[in-house]
């Protein structure tokens, strides 16, 4: 770091700590840099960074740290090494359900797979660090880019037209002349030939100095580009705001209606559709195999408006949006959206609807709607009462040879109804009724009922009178309410970068002492376009130079 | 401008990297020392009965259904503990697993249970604990922290072993 003595230019000006090329004519404050001949370093226009302060605070020290490049490269070149470890193994959050991950990694990446989980790799990017790492890179992208760009706008904001010979005969591309006409005429000669190469021409007074600049909003690409990248890292911290993010799973048998968790709406599966290839649609290994060609769930999304939450009552829904969903087709609404992810064929009965037969005349009374679940419990039917005071939804024989049930989803369900009516007991026969002909049979329906089967039938006309589903959907709901605000920060971000890279901040500063021309000019790239600029003028003039011959060294691709 | 833009980033860092600290891990099973999700459910008596109703105080919950043999056998033998820790203010909470009316009542005719017995719905409370197996039972202190979560069945020594140490606690 080079600390100078004294930041008194000669011309007079007082600059701040850390300026390298004075701020008024440009000449090198330092004494080592004065006795080099070497091209300048243009870097900010050598003006000082708002952090190189002399007596730095404890707040100056810590903006400092956030200020340094170096540690902003350290800070970008950590996350993506940390990030790749969380590529290893699958992340926590890519399961769906049942999974455990205290055990999962262990028994399925053994050792390695447990540590994984130990070190919380499993959740890189939810961790604490991760996102401490993110946030450290935001700040330094804030800081960073304030620290450059305030000081860089005012040093181009008043650019002093008549630089110091060593600032001019120092830059990468100068041109050293004489001249055998009127100086003032001939530097307005080359003024007007640059304008037409699109430069911006300021002259001073005396008229034997000039300024030609072109393109400097190149120069608040990169600034505007990390207004973008920080819009971007907003929007990601901001998905832990509540209800910002959600990637859930819901599962709904046809005809079901769920609600979506933690939000006020419901999601009702009318049908699941899907659709097989035909054999000969397929290539040869693949007949013979079931191959989806579509799925698709007809589903309808309501709002709760009351009785929202509350356990006692049903909730009211009202219907919002109504979509056929399939493979990228997702049912949006209100910034949720419920993509086809999975789905299954196994049946499930909803609900019968059984007549009664009364044996002994022949007559038919019915149907009744009979639910698997929370069914009526007092049924009337001509001069038949059914009291339903059992069900069991998958019955069995328990070990102490009580009627029990095996799970709680209707696979083999089972009623037990007091029945009264004409030559029955007055206080009712019990009657078990199997809505499935398979468990009928397995259970031993009649035997069970004994007499009262010879007197009365409780049975399914027609599968019509069959309520099932025939399949579930499996949906997943997703959330990412920082979407739009990813987009504005990749719109500026891209922005930023055109700017900075299609464009070029040319300048072109030159001076006629009595006869004596001196012109430097500085671009930050394409310096064959910068020479080019400068030879044309100067052809304008009467002065042929070969472009190639303005080339003062230094690194200028 | 300095300390607006550090207080800017304290405040939004502090933010980002808080909720990921006290992120409750939505999908997990709960462990010691967190806090069980809140629940609102309806109770047998035609009431609502939620968690927080007993905030300060060390509740059992436990998931049962009837289906379930182990859990059927648990029933007597929390309703014996419930007797024998009431006066020490211990509430056990026995969430229904989603059963329909008339199965829940059938079923505590058998049994003459007095503790509270709750009505999950559509599986949503059991989905929360990220419940696996069943029957399982939470213990949760009296500051409302987990203190173990018990998974299958237990014998009343099992339960009567955790409930002193809930009770101390």
């Amino acid at each position: 770091m080079l600390v100078p003595e004294n930041t008194k230019c000669e011309c007079g000006h007082h600059n701040s700590v850390g300026t390298v090329l004075c701020e008024y004519c440009g000449k090198p404050l330092h004494q080592d840099l004065q006795k080099s001949d070497e091209p300048l370093e243009m870097r900010y226009d050598g003006v000082a960074r708002r952090s190189q302060k002399s007596n730095p605070s404890y707040i100056d020290r810590v903006w400092n740290f956030f200020s340094s490049v170096k540690i902003a490269i350290y800070l970008i070149v950590i996350t993506f090494l940390t990030a790749m470890l969380g590529t290893i193994y699958p992340q926590e959050s890519s399961f769906i359900n049942n999974f455990d991950p205290s055990t999962y990694y262990r028994e399925t990446y053994g050792t390695m797979g447990h540590l994984y989980y130990v070190l919380g790799l499993s959740h890189t990017y939810e961790s604490w660090w991760f996102i401490g790492l993110l946030v450290m890179i935001g700040t330094s992208l804030v800081i960073c880019s304030l620290d450059r760009v305030l000081p860089l706008y005012r040093a181009l904001n008043k650019q002093q037209i008549r630089k110091h010979h060593q600032f001019l005969l120092r830059q990468k591309a100068v041109y050293k002349g004489t001249l055998n006409q009127d100086a003032a005429e001939w530097v307005s000669q080359y003024g007007d030939a640059l304008k037409k190469k699109g430069y911006r021409i300021h002259r001073e007074e005396s008229g034997t100095a000039l300024l030609a600049e072109k393109n400097r909003f190149s120069r608040w690409g990169p600034y505007i580009n990390h207004i973008g990248l920080i819009l971007f890292l907003l929007a990601i911290v901001a998905r832990a705001i509540p209800g910002w993010q959600m990637d859930a799973y819901i599962t709904i048998p046809d005809g079901d209606t769920v609600q979506i968790k933690d939000t006020n709406y419901y999601v009702k599966n009318e049908k699941f559709n899907v659709e097989f290839y035909a054999d000969d649609e397929l290539p040869e290994q693949l007949q013979g195999k079931a191959r989806a060609k579509k799925y698709l769930t007809e589903a309808v999304m309501y709002k709760c408006v009351s009785d929202c939450g509350n356990p006692l009552k049903e909730p009211v829904l009202e219907e919002v949006k109504r979509h056929d969903i399939i493979v990228n087709s997702p049912l949006s609404h209100d910034g949720i959206k419920l993509f086809q992810f999975d789905f299954n064929l196994n049946p499930r009965l909803n609900a019968v609807n059984p007549v009664l037969e009364d044996k002994t005349t022949g007559e038919i009374y019915g149907p009744f709607y009979l639910p698997m679940k929370d069914a009526e419990l007092h049924y009337e039917l001509g001069p038949f009462t059914l009291d339903l005071y059992a069900n069991y939804m998958e019955f069995a024989l328990g070990s102490d040879g009580k009627p029990t049930t095996l799970s709680r989803d209707p696979n083999a369900p089972a009623f037990v109804f007091t029945v009264k009516g004409p030559g029955l007991h007055p206080d009712g026969e019990p009657y078990i009724y199997f809505p499935m002909q398979k468990d009928k049979v397995r259970f031993a329906q009649d035997t069970i009922n004994r007499d009262l089967a010879e007197r009365i039938e409780i049975r399914v006309d027609g599968m019509e009178n069959v309520d099932f589903s025939e399949a579930t959907t499996v949906l997943n709901v997703r959330v990412d309410r920082a979407v739009p605000y990813l987009w504005v920060g990749a719109v500026f971000s891209m922005l930023g970068l055109i700017m900075g890279s299609y464009w070029q901040h040319r300048r072109i500063w030159l001076r006629v002492d009595g006869a004596e021309v001196v012109l430097g000019a500085h671009t930050n790239k394409n310096w064959f376009g910068m020479r080019s600029d400068v030879a044309f003028g100067l052809k304008k003039t009467g002065i042929e130079v070969d472009p190639k011959s303005l080339d003062n060294g230094g690194k200028n691709a | 401008m300095q300390v607006v833009i550090l207080a800017a980033v304290l405040i939004v860092g502090g933010y980002a990297i808080g909720t990921t600290l006290f992120a409750e891990r939505g999908s997990g099973f709960l462990k010691p020392g967190e806090r069980p999700p809140e629940f609102s459910l309806a109770n047998m008596e035609g009431g609502v009965t939620s968690l927080s109703d007993y905030a300060g105080k060390p509740v059992v919950i436990n998931f049962w259904g009837t289906f379930c043999e182990p859990c059927v056998k648990e029933m007597p033998e929390f309703e014996r503990q419930y007797k024998k820790w009431q006066d020490k203010d211990l509430t056990i909470l026995a969430i229904n697993l989603s059963e329909d009316t008339l199965t829940v009542k059938n079923f505590l005719n058998r049994f003459n249970l007095s503790y509270p017995i709750l009505r999950d719905e559509a599986r949503k409370t059991e989905r929360n604990f990220a419940l696996r197996q069943y029957p399982t039972t939470f213990f949760v202190k009296a500051d409302g922290t987990l203190m173990e979560a018990v998974v299958g069945g237990m014998t009343e020594e099992d339960i009567d072993k955790r409930i002193v140490r809930l009770l101390q606690l």
